[in-house]
């Protein structure tokens, strides 16, 4: 029950802070001073009247309040509206989101799978060769601009022909079997994914690492010891169901990045993501396409962190009973 | 090294911030002679001649293409975020207009050698006067088997066109002096057009798509906002019917379109084989250039154009990598520097442009001295490696309308300083430019950030002005706030920009040149200034415009044309650069490629054939 009730007063407060969201990016947008119909009006076969009427059906004759306004009220009840080419918001996301997620889930989980126990290894042998090692090589990852590395990592695929360059599936993938299409599709996401895991596993990997080491050095963890504890049990059953409080909100953090994509890599990969969708959206500034990516990339960080706070409640009882409190 | 320096290469080009190097005096003669793309061009003439010949009641185009073997892909691409909509009517941008083309066809089409207009999908017209009588083939259909008769050519003019549906821009093209030419439906095979005055434009709308009927009909009924997104990109492609050679299949958004051959397609080969050739067209959906080089590298396509500054990367490969280059010849698009001769005052009072430079920009000399210092060989050589023309004249070079007796002249600084000499500019003691009251000659140039080529236009501008003693501020800002300035705040000094046109029909250049047209960057006017304060040669160029539409013979036309050109040629209200010769790579597996200089190097697709299937799929 109090859970249930967490939840929901957790609920009614992200409204007021979708509101400000809404209104920041919307005024950020409007107010750049980016014009929607520039490409149109330097094309010497377009007039006036059709000019005229694209303004009218963009609705850029109204002043910026009645505009947001008029967003604001079929966001309400669930109509994205449409893109400034006349597609339906809901559509075009609809088409980006599985190439999305099939990237950013597939590459979270490597992450997480890599990144935490490696971060626990090096904690445990703490600054013996290994960790060195591992030190040096995040370090590396930490470092590299992820657009540099995918360039090189594209050059690589041109050079030896070993990858497709780019994409998400071949020209003929329409008439392989089954099997011939998950392997065309592995081939192709083998190179972003390997990008982003080289990225994210960096720092995932470091995160770890100091939690545990702060966790190990604490009094509790000398006293288990002392007491004759094995090495395992301390590290699994005490160190580490500490150490692992500040990892679970990161999680929350990276379910947000879910589907808010990786604009560069996928740009570099000319991958079919959201990524490009909407940073090729905000260069023209579609402002339906932009609000909706907008506020859904807000909308998975509150829910994210939501489920980040009540993962916690599971996890650390003295949460739980402060949440109550 | 030499790979260390093709990384760094690729990678300046896909980091995308490339400023182009400008490295003067690169030996490039060795690319431009080394090559034979020259003669690869003239090498194949196209057999041009089609006939109709009627087989059991169905009127056919019969070419006489060499017999080619059926089946095989060709795979192209686009650059950008594809099409927005697989409606013709819609189409605003060329990637839709290209992908509406493959599957709609036009009464007339480009007679790609000549550049006269040829029927298509129509059997034959005639011009009477004010009058176009089309006839259509008997026994040839839509893609779901109805007919194609006079009833669909009506309705798609009648309906869909003249009532302003979709994209007016076919509307506004043909209407003269507010009026619209109008329709009749002679018999089921006859139509005719009327013309409210003589207007040589027209010809030029009826290679427009012609719509089905049975499918258009119910979208139009219900208005123009449902027609905005009938057939939109998310239309179920079984739902498609059309006339075109090929007919889309399968649609992966930001990834590819895929067009499969049309069974039943009314042009025949001297066998009497119904063509197209090929059985598939692919379409690769690419975000840049530069991806799309790698990919044609790769072997992921068939056909690529390729810009200058690539060109001996291609051409090392050329041979290893079984492609040829093709060299088409200048483009239509053309790079210019205009000044802004607006001397007038803004709602508020207050002048557009500062007073004092508005008096440099507006005198006949300073804008000849400007032109005279410029060294179009230079950027010739440095920006586009060799693999442009330099360019005197409005019109393109490839244009039929081209004024030939405009010879082009060198760089001549000498002549420039004479010039802003007699105008009483005088250079002070260390070399700085001052006009006749003191004032130094200072100003901005203005270009779109993020054009790499402009970008380098704009640095060697500054470059070649600053050697007359003008101070260049050359400032690439973003292009949307660049557009703004240029047609509505009117408040610039100096601008490179560039514009594509028509080959065939200069008449498309009005609303450039017109003293009220929407693009008159030059000399913008608000509505409430048309057609006040015409400089002389204004007032020429509107009245050479209006006789130029309504004259009807070629030669009559270019008479008006040829005098238009000669007045920017003299008054350099923009001062004309260069244009890119375009050069395309094609895979040498295809045959039947006949590239000309007006309908580039797959126009014939119909009559294109793959000669090795085996290799077909060798690139995976």
């Amino acid at each position: 029950m109090e859970i249930i009730k967490y939840i929901l007063k957790r609920i009614l407060q992200t409204i007021p802070l979708l509101f400000i969201v809404s209104i920041v990016s919307f005024a950020l947008i409007r107010l750049s001073p980016v014009d929607p119909l520039a490409e149109l009006r330097l094309n010497p076969s377009i007039s006036q009247e059709t000019l005229e009427r694209e303004r009218q059906r963009l609705g850029l004759d109204k002043n910026i309040a009645v505009q947001y306004g008029l967003w604001a009220k079929s966001f309400v009840k669930g109509d994205l509206g449409i893109t400034s080419n006349g597609e339906s918001v809901a559509q075009k996301l609809k088409e980006r989101i599985p190439n999305t997620l099939l990237l950013t889930s597939i590459v979270i989980f490597l992450t997480w799978l890599v990144g935490v126990p490696l971060g626990i290894i090096a904690a445990v042998k703490w600054k013996s060769p290994l960790d060195r090692i591992l030190t040096v090589l995040t370090s590396i990852g930490m470092a590299i601009p992820s657009f540099f590395f995918a360039v090189l990592l594209l050059i690589f695929a041109v050079k030896t022909g070993w990858f497709p360059i780019g994409g998400l599936t071949s020209s003929n993938f329409i008439e392989m079997n089954l099997g011939q299409k998950i392997l065309d599709i592995t081939k192709h996401l083998i190179l972003p994914v390997t990008v982003l895991f080289t990225v994210s596993l960096a720092g995932l990997q470091r995160q770890m690492r100091a939690n545990l080491l702060d966790v190990l050095d604490s009094d509790y963890v000398k006293f288990a010891r002392a007491k004759g504890v094995s090495e395992y049990k301390v590290i699994m059953k005490h160190a580490l169901r500490n150490a692992v409080n500040p990892m679970i909100t990161l999680l929350g953090f990276e379910f947000a990045g879910l589907l808010s994509g990786a604009a560069l890599t996928e740009y570099v990969f000319q991958y079919p993501g959201l990524g490009r969708l909407i940073l090729e959206a905000v260069m023209k500034s579609d402002i339906n396409l932009v609000m909706a990516s907008l506020m859904m990339g807000a909308i998975m960080l509150i829910l994210g962190n939501l489920i980040a706070d009540l993962l916690l409640i599971f996890t650390d009882p003295r949460i739980r009973t402060g949440g109550t409190n | 090294m030499k790979k260390m320096g093709y990384v760094v290469l690729v990678i300046i080009l896909v980091l995308l911030f490339a400023k182009a190097c400008i490295r003067r005096d690169m030996p490039d003669a060795e690319i431009i002679s080394g090559g034979g793309t020259e003669e690869q061009l003239s090498l194949n003439i196209y057999p041009v001649e089609r006939k109709n010949v009627t087989i059991n009641g169905v009127d056919y185009l019969q070419t006489n293409a060499p017999i080619g073997k059926f089946g095989g892909t060709l795979i192209n691409s686009t650059i950008g975020e594809g099409p927005k909509t697989f409606n013709p009517f819609n189409s605003k941008d060329a990637t839709s207009s290209t992908f509406a083309d493959l599957m709609y066809d036009g009464l007339v089409t480009i007679d790609p050698v000549s550049g006269q207009y040829i029927p298509k999908l129509a059997k034959s017209f005639e011009v009477k006067g004010n009058d176009y009588i089309v006839h259509l083939r008997h026994g040839i259909k839509w893609s779901d088997g109805k007919p194609i008769t006079a009833d669909d050519v009506y309705f798609t003019w009648k309906n869909i066109i003249l009532d302003g549906f979709g994209n007016t821009s076919t509307r506004d093209s043909i209407s003269v002096d507010g009026k619209l030419p109008t329709v009749t439906k002679i018999d089921d095979y006859t139509v005719k057009f009327t013309t409210p005055k003589p207007f040589a434009p027209f010809l030029a709308s009826l290679s427009t798509a012609i719509a089905p009927k049975h499918i258009f009909e119910p979208a139009v009924k219900k208005g123009k906002d449902f027609f905005d997104t009938f057939l939109s990109t998310n239309v179920n492609l079984k739902d498609l019917v059309t006339s075109g050679p090929f007919k889309l299949v399968e649609y992966v958004p930001a990834q590819r379109a895929v067009y499969k051959r049309s069974p039943d397609y009314y042009v025949i080969n001297s066998n009497g084989e119904k063509l197209p050739y090929l059985d598939k067209i692919t379409y690769l959906i690419v975000g840049d250039a530069n991806n799309e080089v790698l990919k044609f590298e790769g072997g992921e396509l068939d056909v690529i154009g390729v810009k200058g500054s690539d060109v001996p990367r291609f051409k090392e490969r050329q041979e290893k990598s079984g492609f040829s280059l093709v060299n088409l010849g200048p483009d239509t698009g053309t790079m210019y520097l205009s000044m802004n001769l607006n001397n007038r005052l803004n709602k508020e009072g207050k002048p557009y442009v500062n007073p004092t430079k508005s008096k440099w920009f507006c005198n006949k000399n300073f804008r000849e001295a400007v032109d005279l210092a410029i060294d179009r060989e230079n950027m010739v050589y440095n920006i586009a490696n060799g693999f442009a023309k330099p360019l005197f004249t409005p019109e393109s070079l490839n244009s039929i309308f081209l004024n030939k007796e405009l010879k082009p002249y060198p760089r001549d600084l000498g002549k420039a300083r004479d010039l802003l000499e007699q105008a009483g500019f005088k250079q002070d003691a260390k070399g700085r430019l001052r006009d006749a009251d003191g004032n130094r000659v200072e100003f901005d140039l203005l270009t779109n950030a993020g054009n790499a080529e402009r970008e380098a236009i704009g640095v060697m501008v500054k470059e070649d002005l600053e050697s007359l003693g003008m101070k260049v501020n050359f400032k690439p800002i973003e292009f949307n706030s660049l557009v703004n300035k240029l047609l509505s705040t009117y408040d610039w000094d100096m601008v490179v920009m560039g514009l594509t046109g028509s080959p065939l029909e200069p008449n498309g250049g009005k609303n450039v040149w017109l003293s009220n047209g929407a693009l008159h960057m030059f000399n913008m006017r608000t509505p409430q200034e048309a057609g006040k304060n015409l400089l002389p040669w204004e007032e020429e160029l509107d009245y050479l415009f209006e006789k130029g539409a309504i004259a009807l013979s070629f030669n009559e036309r270019k008479k008006f044309y040829n005098r238009y050109q000669e007045i920017i040629y003299n008054e350099k209200p923009m001062i004309y650069l260069y244009s890119p010769i375009r050069i395309t790579a094609i895979r040498n597996k295809f045959k039947n490629i006949y590239p000309t200089t007006l309908g580039g190097v797959i126009h014939n697709i119909e009559e294109i054939y793959v000669d090795d299937t085996g290799a077909e799929n060798g690139n995976n």
